[in-house]
């Protein structure tokens, strides 16, 4: 089951790398009690801006520590203003880091994204059912090896869902899909 | 200490006042302001950070001043309140104890201020949001923008030092589209140089003016940790958006940033403890 962080509740203006720090425990208490497969969200709603300080600690940090110390959790943020947006991609562009922002009810990443990356993203949302490497590289019109790569990669940032299936001829398969 | 005809003393020309005392080499302890007719937020706070680091090496400092408006202003501004514990001020009657009442009720001033942890940022952040939209007619994301970058210089002053603290005053000057403000921002901590040594990967760095050059860099901190060492990077990119200017001085080295002109100048200075900065920033012009 998702999880929410509200982050109005700590003020409109979010300033400082210590108050980043008192936040960020309450976002690893909800990704301790979070199982594989759920998402945490971080909602922005009515914050008017955070500083870089503030978007390192709390954005940063987690997501660097995210697949090793919460493998299979998903960290989205979502409501972001025009601001808060553009202070956290330049946060997360400048650490080489991606997260997956949820805006106006559609799915998109933030942060340095490779255009690669973008792609395969891209053509996992347009899919309206999951899909597997096969269904993408011949839309995408790469190589198998390379396909799973990309997908490898995602799954590997917790940025696109990897379930087992089976397919028509009894073989078990990755299907990728992306939060909803 | 004589201040040399010094009239108006900003972050520019206070260096060539210290550098008469030369306060950390010579046993000076006067600092004379006669003839003074204007100081700008950026000298207050270098000359507050410059006496609480003399006085922790236990001098007796005193302050000449001879002009009754600087007297007035230095109350007003909170430079007496704020060293008068340690520091003689003469004439010694400088009456601040009305203005302090007044502290925070000028938009258009940020009385010296001491910051030792974030939870008081907010409120200066406040009025530096208000000053810039309301009297600078700064957007409102832009006016987050120089929060932002004061934020992250103010962090700086506690994040890195160790029982020392910083100070910020900010002064409007100025009407109309000739109004502009100038935010000094001074500690009298271990300086850039010390500090990123700490880290191991900028052992490298030998002059106080090489490491203004790397701390104006992304990823460069005393900590290994790459969600740190972006303030000044940012401040530099913000006053280049806005096409302000940015003085940087730690230890024996300054940097003037003319960021219309994307170009540093730099000079040696006599050693002063700490990073002490300067931000002048210009009525926002409507095409940007």
């Amino acid at each position: 089951m998702d999880k929410r962080l509200d982050l109005v509740k700590h003020g409109k203006q979010l300033w400082t790398r210590d108050l980043a720090v008192t936040i960020r425990g309450d976002l690893e208490k909800l990704l301790e009690q979070s199982q594989a497969g759920d998402a945490v969200i971080i909602d922005a709603k009515d914050v008017d801006v955070f500083d870089y300080s503030f978007a390192n600690e709390l954005f940063g940090k987690t997501i660097l520590r995210l697949a090793k110390e919460h493998p299979e959790r998903f960290l989205v943020v979502e409501n972001l203003n025009v601001y808060t947006r553009e202070n956290l991609a330049n946060a997360l562009s400048s650490l080489g880091l991606v997260m997956i922002e949820k805006k106006g009810g559609k799915i998109q990443l933030i942060g340095k994204v490779h255009p690669a990356d973008q792609e395969t993203f891209n053509a996992i949302v347009s899919a309206k059912d999951p899909v597997t490497a096969n269904d993408l590289k011949d839309k995408l019109g790469i190589n198998l090896n390379a396909m799973n790569e990309r997908l490898s990669k995602l799954s590997g940032f917790a940025l696109i869902r990897r379930n087992t299936g089976v397919s028509s001829a009894g073989r078990e398969q990755y299907r990728y899909s992306v939060l909803r | 200490m004589g201040n040399n005809h010094i009239e108006k003393l900003d972050a520019v020309s206070f260096d060539t006042f210290i550098a008469l005392a030369d306060p950390f080499k010579n046993d000076v302890n006067v600092f004379d302001l006669s003839g003074v007719k204007f100081i700008s937020p950026a000298a207050l706070v270098q000359l507050a950070a410059v006496c609480y680091a003399l006085k922790g090496k236990g001098r007796q400092l005193k302050i000449i001043l001879d002009d009754h408006s600087v007297c007035s202003y230095l109350a007003r501004a909170g430079f007496v309140s704020t060293l008068k514990s340690l520091v003689k001020f003469e004439p010694q009657h400088i009456e601040d104890s009305i203005y302090n009442h007044l502290r925070g009720s000028n938009p258009l001033l940020i009385e010296v201020t001491k910051i030792e942890k974030g939870t008081e940022l907010p409120n200066l952040l406040n009025q530096i949001i208000s000053v810039l939209r309301h009297r600078l007619k700064y957007r409102k994301y832009d006016a987050f923008d120089v929060a932002t970058v004061i934020s992250e210089i103010c962090q700086n002053t506690f994040d890195h030092n160790k029982s020392t603290c910083g100070f910020l005053a900010m002064q409007v000057y100025g009407k109309g589209t000739k109004r502009f403000l100038e935010i000094g921002v001074a500690d009298y901590g271990d300086g850039l140089t010390k500090t990123l040594q700490r880290n191991s990967k900028n052992k490298g760095i030998n002059s106080d003016l090489a490491a203004i050059d790397y701390a104006i860099k992304p990823g460069t901190s005393e900590h290994d940790d790459p969600t740190r060492g972006t303030g000044l990077y940012h401040l530099l990119k913000i006053a280049y958006k806005y096409q302000g200017a940015v003085q940087i001085r730690s230890g024996e080295g300054k940097v003037r940033y003319r960021m219309d002109m994307r170009q540093g100048w730099k000079t040696p200075v006599v050693y002063i403890p700490g990073v002490h900065i300067a931000l002048s920033l210009g009525h926002k012009k409507k095409t940007t």
